[in-house]
């Protein structure tokens, strides 16, 4: 069974992260990193290709600066290539446009029956791509997948809602969002690691995969301006005379956290 | 090698993310409570994959041994060494040693001996067979190895003053002595003794030799662990033999015809050793300086962060500098192995000679720093600066390495 799964670098969210003033868009001049969410990708389609006793797993990616080091991550946890799109000219894309290169790089992968992404990347999080990556390659979409099992064509979802998760099924190849923490992503074997510097990554333009008016210039919004957030206001103080526990019930019951 | 590669650094990442989730949580256990280190130290070596690796290297090299005695038993010409890819990396070995000293040195003395010492003392001289039996479950840390020179009244004089003797017992060898000091002595599995052949001749004409014994074995008594200033996670402890009795396949080599009267220190031994050493003092280090820079940045006295005063500043910037140099010896070593050379004996004593006293300053000084807090557990650095001291003594004291330096440059 091959598997696409489409993973984003990021900027370390460990380190500080700064807006580029001119573009009011984080800057992406550091070393990227894999996004954590798309860890939980990596690893499902290990452990799909792993129980269906074979298959590949290509990682799919868009980043700035030829960056490979997020990709070399998820290499050396196993997967077997990569394909990158990287061009000056994706500078600015809007989520439409991240997809229509995303689609456009899986289509060169030949018979990727599974196509895996997070539900939400950390840095963008706008949860938008994986549904229009599937309605550009024509394929179904499953979301919020919390498992993922596969028999013969056919892939068996339980997608996880509110209350509980629903039991989906969905034909072959088609597009599963992943949500965070479903597996324990595996760490990179001292293997794996020395052998990520090897394995093939296939570096593409955006004309490459078919994108013209990328960037800016194809972006159908715009990033008007950037507020700092309003400063946290001061909280309600209780008194606790004897009925504090109470309060505090009564307080979470009004949120609806309990 | 002037800075770790892309490789290294992912390796680095990844063991200290290891680091993080697994020994963190434990580390008070480890440190303050006799936990063993072994399990934690088994699930570092099977994440990572190195249980695998140790086990088909060895694989290798035993074949080809095989390949070469075969060879020499029909006098045909022997195989030659498989062509390998430059010589072997020690970074890895280097950056899990390096990773765990920023919180536990003493799990790195516990790993070295087994994996490192017990296992190259029978990889070294062992028959084939014997290398069989024992070594590759002390690689993989599956059993635990005990490396046993040292004795109440024999340190750095080793073979000089040890009173541990074998005897002649018609097929067999009856083992006498006790050993103290000894790392991972209370629980190890498989335990190198060394002690001399008792012919009735005077102890200094004696040969040395190996015996292996197992946990259990009749007459071999292994202590508690002993109360120490430091290295908590590694337990050390005092084997007793009262006539234990072995057979000829235990004694190491299986002969007592060992070169120079088994008194030639297996160089390779010493510069595994003694390089470990420098990688576990960089690791010290570096968690003292990240942790030293922090608090000076923090902690305000007379109305300024304190690492506004010179004289914090001076403790920084000779914390940086033993970094750096500390650092710098550790490259040279791992690209020093890369390309397959070794390094002399004056050149692996000085690297330990340097490398263990920069530690142990630089932890002083952090805890100085630090003030009340740094002698308090609590901000770490106590723990170091009482881990760091034993580098100083172990695998060859500061004044040996000094003699071993002097000796070889007298020489030349
Ligand atoms: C004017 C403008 C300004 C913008 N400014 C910023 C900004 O400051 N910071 C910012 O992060 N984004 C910004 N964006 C959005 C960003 O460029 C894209 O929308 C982004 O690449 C994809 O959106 P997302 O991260 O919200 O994806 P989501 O829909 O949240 O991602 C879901 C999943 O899709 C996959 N995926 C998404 N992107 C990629 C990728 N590049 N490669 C591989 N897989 C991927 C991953 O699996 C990911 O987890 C801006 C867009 C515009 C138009
Ligand atoms: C935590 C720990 C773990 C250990 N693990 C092991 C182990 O696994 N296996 C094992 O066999 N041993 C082990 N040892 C023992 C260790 O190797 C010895 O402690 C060390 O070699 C020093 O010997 P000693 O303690 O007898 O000191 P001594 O040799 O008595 O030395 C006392 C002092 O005299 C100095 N001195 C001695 N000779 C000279 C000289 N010629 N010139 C100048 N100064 C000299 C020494 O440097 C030292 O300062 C361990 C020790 C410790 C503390």
């Amino acid at each position: 069974m091959n598997i696409v799964v489409c993973v984003k670098q990021i900027p370390d969210p460990a380190e500080p992260g700064a807006l580029d003033p001119n573009t009011k868009t984080l800057k992406r001049d550091t070393k990227l990193i894999l996004d954590e969410s798309d860890a939980y990708g990596v690893e499902m389609a290990l452990q799909l290709a792993d129980a269906a006793g074979g298959g590949e797993v290509t990682l799919v990616s868009m980043a700035p600066n030829n960056e490979t080091a997020g990709l070399r991550t998820a290499l050396a946890m196993g997967a077997a290539k990569a394909i990158l799109v990287s061009d000056p000219s994706l500078q600015g894309s809007d989520a439409l446009t991240t997809s229509k290169v995303l689609a456009g790089a899986i289509k060169r992968v030949e018979g990727a029956d599974l196509i895996l992404t997070a539900t939400e990347s950390s840095d963008g999080y706008t949860g938008t791509v994986p549904e229009q990556v599937a309605e550009l390659l024509g394929l179904p979409s499953v979301t919020f997948a919390k498992s993922i099992a596969v028999e013969g064509s056919t892939v068996k979802v339980e997608r996880q809602t509110e209350a509980g998760y629903d039991d989906v099924e969905c034909p072959t190849p088609c597009v599963v969002s992943v949500t965070a923490g479903v597996v324990e992503p595996r760490y990179p074997s001292f293997k794996g690691i020395m052998a990520a510097k090897s394995k093939p990554v296939d570096e593409l333009s955006a004309a490459d995969v078919g994108v013209t008016a990328g960037g800016w210039a194809g972006a159908g919004q715009e990033i008007v301006a950037v507020e700092q957030a309003p400063a946290r206001e001061a909280g309600e103080v209780v008194e606790d005379d004897g009925t504090g526990a109470e309060k505090i019930v009564a307080f979470l019951e009004n949120l609806r956290v309990i | 090698m002037i800075d770790w590669s892309d490789e290294q650094q992912m390796l680095r990442e990844a063991v200290r993310q290891f680091i993080e989730k697994e020994i963190v949580p434990i580390h008070d256990d480890l440190e303050h409570g006799d936990l063993p280190p072994y399990d934690v130290l088994r699930k570092l070596f099977a994440t990572f994959g190195m249980d695998v690796m140790a086990r088909e290297g060895f694989k290798k090299r035993i074949e080809f041994e095989k390949a070469v005695a075969e060879a020499e038993a029909n006098g045909t010409e022997p195989p030659a060494k498989a062509e390998r890819s430059g010589g072997m990396d020690p970074s890895m070995t280097m950056i899990p040693i390096m990773e765990l000293c920023r919180y536990s040195p003493g799990m790195v003395t516990a790993m070295g001996v087994s994996m490192g010492l017990t296992a190259a003392a029978i990889s070294s001289r062992g028959t084939i067979a014997q290398k069989e039996r024992w070594v590759p479950e002390l690689l993989t840390l599956e059993k635990i190895g005990a490396w046993a020179i040292t004795e109440p009244n024999s340190g750095s004089d080793a073979f000089g003053s040890m009173k541990a003797t074998a005897r002649r017992d018609g097929d067999e060898y009856v083992l006498n002595g006790s050993k103290t000091f000894i790392t991972n002595g209370p629980y190890a599995d498989t335990i190198v003794f060394i002690c001399k052949l008792d012919e009735g001749n005077p102890p200094e004409e004696r040969k040395i030799l190996s015996f292996v014994l197992d946990q259990g074995m009749a007459g071999l008594e292994q202590s508690k662990p002993l109360r120490k200033m430091g290295m908590h996670s590694s337990p050390t402890g005092e084997l007793f033999l009262s006539d234990v009795r072995v057979g000829r396949d235990r004694l190491i080599g299986e002969t007592e015809d060992v070169p120079s009267g088994g008194r030639a220190g297996a160089k390779d031994t010493f510069s595994m050793e003694r390089s470990g050493v420098a990688a576990m003092a960089l690791g010290i280090i570096e968690r003292c300086l990240e942790l030293s820079v922090q608090y000076a940045k923090d902690r305000v006295q007379f109305g300024k962060p304190i690492g506004e005063f010179q004289l914090i500043q001076e403790k920084l910037a000779i914390m940086e500098v033993h970094r750096l140099n500390v650092q710098n010896l550790v490259f040279r070593y791992i690209e020093l192995s890369q390309q397959g050379q070794g390094l002399t004996l004056a050149e692996a004593s000085a690297m330990k000679l340097y490398s263990a006293r920069a530690a142990m300053e630089v932890a002083l000084e952090a805890v100085q720093l630090h003030g009340g807090n740094g002698y308090m557990a609590e901000f770490k650095v106590e723990q170091l600066a009482r881990d760091a001291k034993v580098l100083q003594i172990y695998a060859g004291t500061d004044e040996i390495q000094i003699t071993h330096i002097a000796k070889d440059l007298l020489r030349r």
